[in-house]
């Protein structure tokens, strides 16, 4: 017992501390950007990377994309810094045959790369975490950008601008460099630096799936939403209905039988007047209508609305179980409380209800 | 406990790792990794936020401020200094302008966005924008072509991801705004870990620059700095029991299917004399009604008749609208309409589309709004619609509960990209629709 008091304990102690230093990262952080900002200021085509001053918005923030501020405001560089619309999920694709995906579609490798320039700007804008060397910082600069965006194709910036310049370099001297070898050299350099940060990302993913990830993925970054009705827990309904009723409902038919033997009667009415045929028929469970009709259910009890079984088959245009009642001798012109009967809210093309209705009772 | 997921790392080896690496061990080993997610979250919101601090948006820090200047955060750049050549793609991909006209690229479009556009978060539905709806939509007076942006893979020339704009006038308060409308940002599945979508969003918005424009407006569903206005979602059933079939509606344990289905019963025919279809000769007035009712709204568009003619006149399939001409003086004093966004029903074997109508601009002003949108319902209903949705934007508040809608699980937030309103809006200040 005491044990787990203790542990109680230092868990919440635990979380305090790390909300604290969460919040003291949080503020260290944004200090530092603001200085930086001030002081690159006139380097206008900087554009920012993992290692460089601005910390990058981390994949799991956005689905699976990563965000890649421009420092330009002139370039206003996004609208929307979110990843990708909807779900992850694999649904085969209709149009696609497999071929057209060879070496295009993502790859494990893209996944680690990923996760690898996350963890890298995660890194980055983290103050505790060790120094990396301005000569690295370029090399993942470099092998950044040829990931991304394949050879350096830019014009040299000027040599006022020392800053650019190196990265420019840095990105130049990789040529050629297929995007994969790159993707694979800056997992390489980044598992060199952090030889355990695989590890950190995969629980940060395992985090991410079961919290804000799934909806942030399947929400996407911009554009319509698809909603549908809101689960509302049932408020103002006071019906009292027994467990023959839900059995029926549910379709039941074993925990039927059994109520049944034990005594319980076949047409025992609900609140609302309704029996289990009622409910069984409501719901479309055609065996459990058999069932309770051969048990002696009456074809043409009313509920506290005046309708029969056949009422409700009507309405809910479940053409089975409606023709096995007129078969059953359900009444076609039993009429409700409205005055309706089952032939005369009948829309659908029913010839046995019409008929049925037709003839002298 | 949280450590079972990660029993293969040891917590002294994630201490170095992960920002808490410093941690005092006082906290016991146990909880390291809880502290490590602790952590990562705030860095990754903050992360989130430091980014949009650096754009032309609203900030969470300013709400409430009524010293900033409402407008343009900031002022346009000369044209000169707008990037002239495109975005860096990853080198597999090639960007194209498409050409909506051409009935191969639309079709290319159409078939990208069905298999891969928003679905709901239990990835139930999948939104399926008509051909004649994206042409609709992204085809208005004055539209640009080259704000409907492509990435094909190269090799291939398949279509992967699509982004566009179009131009709208939209005012705030006083001021009326060239803006763009961003939408169908759209990434294939497959290549959802691509980093595709940022760069697409830079590109659309570096060719709304090259046409002098400076300001957007877009929706998420997500939040994001800073919503001019949340609105929700309420769905209105006309086939429940449809609804209740495909699970985009649930049918309570207490309720029974007849009941449902009886509560949501509409005549077969509208109530309100003189309720018809727009024509084209109705494009003056029904532009004067929309124009006068749209001024009470602090953000809405700003239609002329060129617009009113586009948006509003009915198209099959597209956009319905109807007025009420009144019998005896001929005036036209009312006006609903509703756009056509169909969706696919995945993994049911009975039903492989939910068609859904969605209110867009209405104006009452001798009919009662609840009694026009009635009428709505019904024609909806007799055109075979599954369900009527609406945002609570404008007055819909004031019929949405009594013609029976039901709250949706959807929240839509409106943005404007680089214009800063001073207070967020209620939806009922907003009169603005996006597609």
């Amino acid at each position: 017992m005491d044990d787990w008091y203790q542990f109680g304990q230092s868990v919440f102690i635990g979380l305090i501390f790390s909300f604290l230093l969460a919040k003291l990262i949080s503020i260290v952080v944004s200090f530092r950007e603001e200085n930086l900002r001030i002081v690159h200021g006139d380097s206008v085509e900087t554009e920012s990377t993992p290692l460089q001053s601005e910390p990058k918005s981390i994949a799991d923030d956005f689905g699976s994309s990563k965000a890649e501020s421009s420092r330009v405001r002139a370039d206003d560089s996004a609208i929307l810094d979110k990843g990708n619309a909807a779900s992850e999920n694999t649904l085969p694709d209709e149009d696609d045959s497999d071929d057209d995906w060879e070496g295009v579609e993502s790859t494990e490798l893209d996944e680690a790369f990923n996760a690898a320039t996350a963890f890298v700007a995660a890194a980055a804008a983290d103050r505790l975490s060790q120094k990396v060397s301005n000569d690295v910082q370029l090399q993942l600069y470099g092998l950044y950008k040829i990931a991304t965006e394949g050879p350096c194709s830019t014009p040299q910036p000027s040599a006022l601008k020392m800053k650019a310049r190196a990265k420019w370099q840095a990105w130049q001297k990789f040529g050629a460099m297929p995007t994969e070898e790159a993707m694979q050299k800056y997992i390489a350099i980044v598992t060199e630096l952090y030889p355990t940060w695989v590890a950190g990302s995969i629980i940060r993913r395992k985090d991410g799936d079961r919290n804000d990830a799934s909806s942030a993925d399947t929400k996407g970054p911009m554009g319509p939403v698809f909603s549908s009705y809101a689960y509302e827990e049932e408020s103002g309904n006071e019906l009292k209905m027994d467990a023959i009723h839900a059995f029926a409902r549910e379709g039941d038919v074993e925990n039927l039988l059994k109520c049944i033997e034990s005594g319980v009667p076949v047409n025992l009415k609900d609140s609302e007047g309704q029996t289990p045929l009622h409910w069984a028929v409501d719901r479309g469970h055609l065996n459990v209508t058999e069932f309770l009709v051969s048990r002696n259910a009456d074809v043409n009890a009313k509920d506290n609305e005046g309708q029969t079984p056949l009422h409700y088959a009507t309405v809910c245009e479940r053409e089975a179980i409606a023709e096995f009642l007129v078969k059953q001798n359900a009444a076609t012109d039993i009429k409700d409380n409205d005055g309706n009967s089952p032939s005369d809210i009948c829309e659908l093309n029913w010839p046995w209800m019409q008929h049925a209705a037709s003839l002298p009772a | 406990m949280v450590d079972n997921n990660s029993s293969s790392n040891s917590p002294a080896e994630n201490q170095n790792a992960n920002p808490d690496g410093n941690l005092p061990s006082e906290s016991g080993n146990t909880t390291i990794d809880a502290l490590a997610h602790k952590v990562q979250e705030s860095l990754s919101l903050s992360k989130r936020h430091k980014f949009w601090e650096t754009q032309p948006v609203g900030q969470f820090k300013d709400l409430g401020d009524a010293s900033l200047p409402e407008g343009p955060i900031e002022p346009p750049t000369p044209l000169s200094e707008v990037k002239q050549e495109p975005y860096n793609l990853p080198n597999l991909y090639e960007w194209v302008t498409c050409d909506m006209d051409s009935e191969e690229t639309c079709n290319e479009v159409y078939n990208l966005l069905t298999n891969n556009y928003v679905e709901d978060d239990e990835n139930m539905f999948r939104f399926n924008y008509s051909k004649e709806f994206l042409r609709w939509a992204l085809c208005p007076p004055g539209y640009f072509r080259s704000w409907h942006i492509g990435v094909r893979v190269k090799s291939s020339k398949k279509l992967v991801a699509f982004i566009t704009g179009v131009p709208a006038k939209i005012r705030a308060r006083d001021t009326v705004v060239n803006m763009a409308e961003i939408n169908f940002l759209c990434v294939h599945k497959k290549l959802r870990s691509k980093r595709l979508a940022p760069v697409m969003i830079k590109e659309v918005t570096r060719r709304v620059h090259l046409e002098n424009i400076w300001q957007a407006a877009y929706t998420a569903g997500v939040i994001l700095p800073t919503p001019v206005s949340t609105c929700q979602y309420w769905h209105r059933s006309l086939n429940p029991k449809k609804l209740i079939d495909v699970g985009f509606s649930r049918l309570g344990a207490r309720m029974t299917m007849s009941r449902t289905i009886k509560l949501y019963k509409l005549p077969d025919s509208t109530v309100t004399p003189g309720f018809r279809k727009m024509e084209l000769h109705d494009v003056p007035a029904v532009t004067r009604l929309l124009r006068n009712y749209l001024s009470q709204f602090i953000v809405a568009p700003d239609f002329d008749e060129n617009d009113v003619e586009h948006w509003l006149l009915p198209k099959e399939n597209v956009v319905d609208s109807y007025l009420v001409e009144s019998p005896e003086t001929h005036e036209i004093n009312d006006f609903c309409s509703f756009y056509t966004l169909p969706s696919s029903i995945l993994g049911n074997q009975n039903y492989s589309t939910l068609k859904a109508a969605y209110s867009y601009y209405n104006v009452s002003t001798k009919t009662p709004l609840l009694q026009l949108m009635n009428d709505a319902l019904i024609v909806a209903k007799r055109n075979d619609y599954d369900v009527f949705n609406a945002l609570d934007v404008m007055q819909n508040e004031s019929f949405l509960k009594e013609l029976k809608f039901g709250p949706g699980d959807g929240e839509l937030h409106y943005y404007l990209y680089n214009y800063r309103i001073n207070r967020v809006l209620r939806p009922s200040e907003l009169g603005l629709v996006l597609l």
